[in-house]
């Protein structure tokens, strides 16, 4: 069992660490996914004890699994879950602004910028901000 | 491929969705659920309507744009009910009634502060869900300024 | 007032002053002053606490009411208070440098709070979990602050932030969950407690990824790749924050986790520690020397400046860690300062970033002297001779190499021929970086209070190992 847990962490790991070293920010944003998976499935694998579920009234002499892990792990999904509508919302705002979803591409769009910048001698105004992605962490 | 089938089923499935989501938040404290699955379920509820039927259609049946509003309700319930136990000097988050006092029944339902913190959960989880489908509904190309 | 109100009205004044602000939409002007009065409600909370904590010991709360071993407990020492008055102070100011330019949106005062809030509850947590938890709400906030602005490089420099920074909170969490797996419990006195017996192996294990995970946030040298381009990318008065109040988030992290929770585990980092610290330093030095941008000078000078924390974590004990925290307290300040007065121009900004420039190279009037003083003592405890002349012509070094690429941005910025045709920038900005350089001057003439509080603060840790 221990095994098959660590080759899946390393498996979901390896991948996103791939995908998190694509151009294409959609994939980035998958590779984080990934990752994050990654640690709960980790945090599954560190409980110390597996048994029967920890509800009352708890089963006589049978050992409870340890809930704790879970409650942790729900946690991170959350966060993950969180952290992903703001990273998507984020390369929204990025297409968008540059109907481009590749960091090179950006990085093109931010020297011509400049140097539009510099010839007006002044900051551009700013664009509004996305929404508002971040109201979810709260929970536990 | 979206079928005459598909938006049937779609449209089909909404309301029950909706209630499992709320059995799920009830039953929480008896049985499996909480309201984070709550949310997450009517979420994925309002996720497929958007998909199948597109949101420009959605939003005539639903005010998708109220999701932020819910969501600050949610946050701003269950912060009022982690805290309120501050003001009579116990700390954060003290159940009421305590935990060996019986609570009272309302059929199923327990009426314990944790489902007033479970709630306001749910409406964040929800209203958070739905703003987010929304603001990446948006996100199709003929939509870009 | 009862304990558990005292402990937790900072983070329910920021907190629910967040949503509130929030919540607030289409008054522009007023978002950023409500913030500004949430933020200085909770810095006035936080100070009641700090009285309260340095007077008559540390405050203890458990969550729920539940039973100690059960319940998340939350508990405020002089370690975390230092650190949370230290992180609310940068962002007031922070906020002020906004509220007086007129906000553009009402994102910024929330997430603000939002910040305030998770950093706060981080400060004061004493559940590594909850740690956890805090710091992704903290991070969270700050990834959303970096887009701040919506231009190109703003983009850029939070979707970089943003994806560096989930990594390293990862590795974090993978950290956590390592300690708990060795020692079976998320409360920080047990886990510190329980390490003791642990086997080697893991524990160094675990050292390590907590290590790599604040290693990120602080931008030290192997892990520093993202900070240039993200405190050079973002507003001013967002990169203040950055690395004013976040950075806090690392140096506290690493004495939390590395000096009570694995003592052993980090005296066997420390030559690995004191090694990074100086390749920091020269790295980070070498770097702003060749910079011709003033941003980009200030973002180098902050890698190096992460340096010499770490050589005060490898030099430990009650003076290396007292060292190490006021130093951080006072390379916040410093670090406010340079990011907010580089971008302006006119009366009172040539003096206060001069001022800064001196705190940062560690020369006498102002307060960075004595963070390098300390640091200086601290080392005089330790090691042989050559260990010791080697600290001290790495601080010379280091502080000769600063002043001078300080002073080669400074000359550049103030004392080009071009310089007084700029137009000047607004008073109000202008007053509040004077109030900040005044203050660190202040510190730089009376530093007895952020001694005694770096003192105090360091005592809560164990001392050093036989």
């Amino acid at each position: 069992m221990t095994l098959v847990l660590s080759l899946a962490v390393a498996v979901l790991f390896g991948s996103g660490s791939y995908l998190l070293l694509q151009r294409d920010l959609v994939r980035v944003v998958g590779g984080v996914v990934l990752i994050s998976s990654a640690a709960t499935l980790f945090v599954m694998s560190a409980s110390l004890t597996k048994g029967t579920a920890p509800i009352l009234p708890l089963p006589n002499g049978q050992p409870v699994s340890d809930p704790l892990v879970q409650a942790m792990a729900l946690t991170a999904i959350v966060i993950t879950f969180g952290v992903s509508a703001l990273l998507l919302a984020l390369v929204y705002r990025v297409y968008v602004s540059h109907l481009s979803l590749d960091l090179e591409d950006l990085a093109a769009a931010e020297e011509q910028a400049e140097a539009v910048d510099e010839a007006m001698g002044g900051r551009l105004e700013r664009a509004p901000m996305t929404a508002e992605e971040r109201d979810e962490w709260a929970m536990r | 491929m979206i079928t005459a089938l598909t938006r049937t089923v779609a449209k089909l499935l909404f309301l029950p969705s909706l209630m499992i989501a709320v059995a799920t938040l009830v039953k929480g404290y008896a049985d499996v659920g909480d309201g984070f699955t709550a949310g997450v379920i009517a979420g994925l509820a309002v996720l497929l309507q958007v998909i199948v039927l597109g949101r420009d259609e959605v939003e005539r049946m639903l005010p998708l744009r109220w999701a932020p509003r819910l969501a600050f309700a949610g946050i701003a319930l269950a912060l009022l009910d982690a805290l309120a136990p501050l003001a009579f000097g116990q700390p954060v988050m003290t159940h009421l009634p305590p935990a060996n006092v019986k609570p009272i029944h309302l059929g199923s339902l327990e009426l314990l502060s944790a489902v007033v913190f479970d709630v306001g959960v749910f409406l964040l989880v929800f209203g958070f869900s739905v703003a987010a489908i929304d603001l990446l509904g948006r996100a199709s190309p003929d939509r870009l300024p | 007032m009862g304990d558990a109100l005292t402990l937790m009205a900072p983070i329910a004044i920021f907190w629910a002053g967040g949503i509130g602000v929030a919540a607030i939409d289409g008054w522009r002007g007023m978002t950023a002053r409500g913030a500004l009065v949430v933020h200085l409600a909770g810095f006035g909370a936080l100070a009641l606490l700090a009285a309260r904590v340095l007077t008559s010991g540390p405050v203890g709360m458990i969550a729920g009411n539940w039973p100690a071993g059960v319940g998340i407990r939350f508990r405020a020492d002089p370690l975390g208070i230092a650190f949370a008055l230290l992180s609310s102070l940068v962002l007031i100011v922070a906020v002020a440098y906004e509220a007086i330019g007129g906000t553009p949106t009402r994102a910024f005062p929330a997430l603000s709070l939002f910040l305030a809030a998770g950093l706060t509850g981080l400060f004061l947590t004493a559940d590594a979990f909850n740690f956890y938890v805090f710091f992704e709400l903290s991070m969270i906030s700050a990834y959303v602050l970096t887009a701040f602005g919506g231009q190109p490089r703003q983009l850029r420099a939070a979707v970089i932030f943003a994806v560096v920074n989930l990594l390293g909170s990862v590795i974090f969490l993978l950290g956590i969950v390592a300690l708990y797996h060795v020692t079976g419990s998320l409360d920080m006195t047990d886990i510190a407690q329980r390490m003791a017996f642990a086997e080697q192996n893991p524990a160094i294990l675990s050292g390590t990824l907590l290590f790599v995970a604040f290693g990120v946030k602080l931008g030290l040298f192997p892990f520093h790749f993202w900070l240039p381009a993200v405190y050079t990318g973002v507003r001013p008065s967002i990169a203040a924050i950055l690395s004013g109040a976040l950075t806090n988030i690392g140096t506290y992290g690493l004495l939390r986790f590395g000096g009570e929770m694995l003592p052993r585990e980090l005296s066997l980092a420390a030559p690995a520690l004191a090694l990074l610290g100086t390749a920091s330093i020269l790295y980070g030095a070498v770097q702003a020397i060749g910079r011709a941008a003033p941003d980009e000078v200030v973002a180098y000078s902050a890698i190096g400046q992460v340096g010499y924390v770490m050589i005060a974590l490898a030099i430990g004990g009650a003076a290396g860690y007292g060292a190490a925290i006021l130093f951080a307290i006072i390379n916040a300040l410093n670090k406010t300062l340079l990011f907010l007065a580089i971008d302006l121009r006119g009366a009172f900004v040539g003096p206060a970033v001069a001022i800064g420039a001196l705190s940062v190279a560690g020369a006498p009037p102002a307060a960075g002297f004595f963070g390098k003083a300390a640091l200086f003592r601290a080392g005089l405890t330790v090691g042989d001779g050559a260990e010791r002349a080697a600290l001290v012509a790495l601080i010379a070094a280091g502080g000769a190499l600063s002043l001078l690429y300080m002073f080669q941005a400074f000359g550049r910025r103030y004392l080009e021929p071009r310089a007084e045709e700029r137009p000047a920038s607004g008073r109000g900005r202008r007053r509040l970086v004077a109030v900040v350089a005044l203050s660190l001057l202040v510190f730089g003439c009376w530093p007895e209070p952020l001694i005694a509080l770096s003192e105090r603060a360091a005592a809560v840790l164990p001392g050093r190992l036989p």
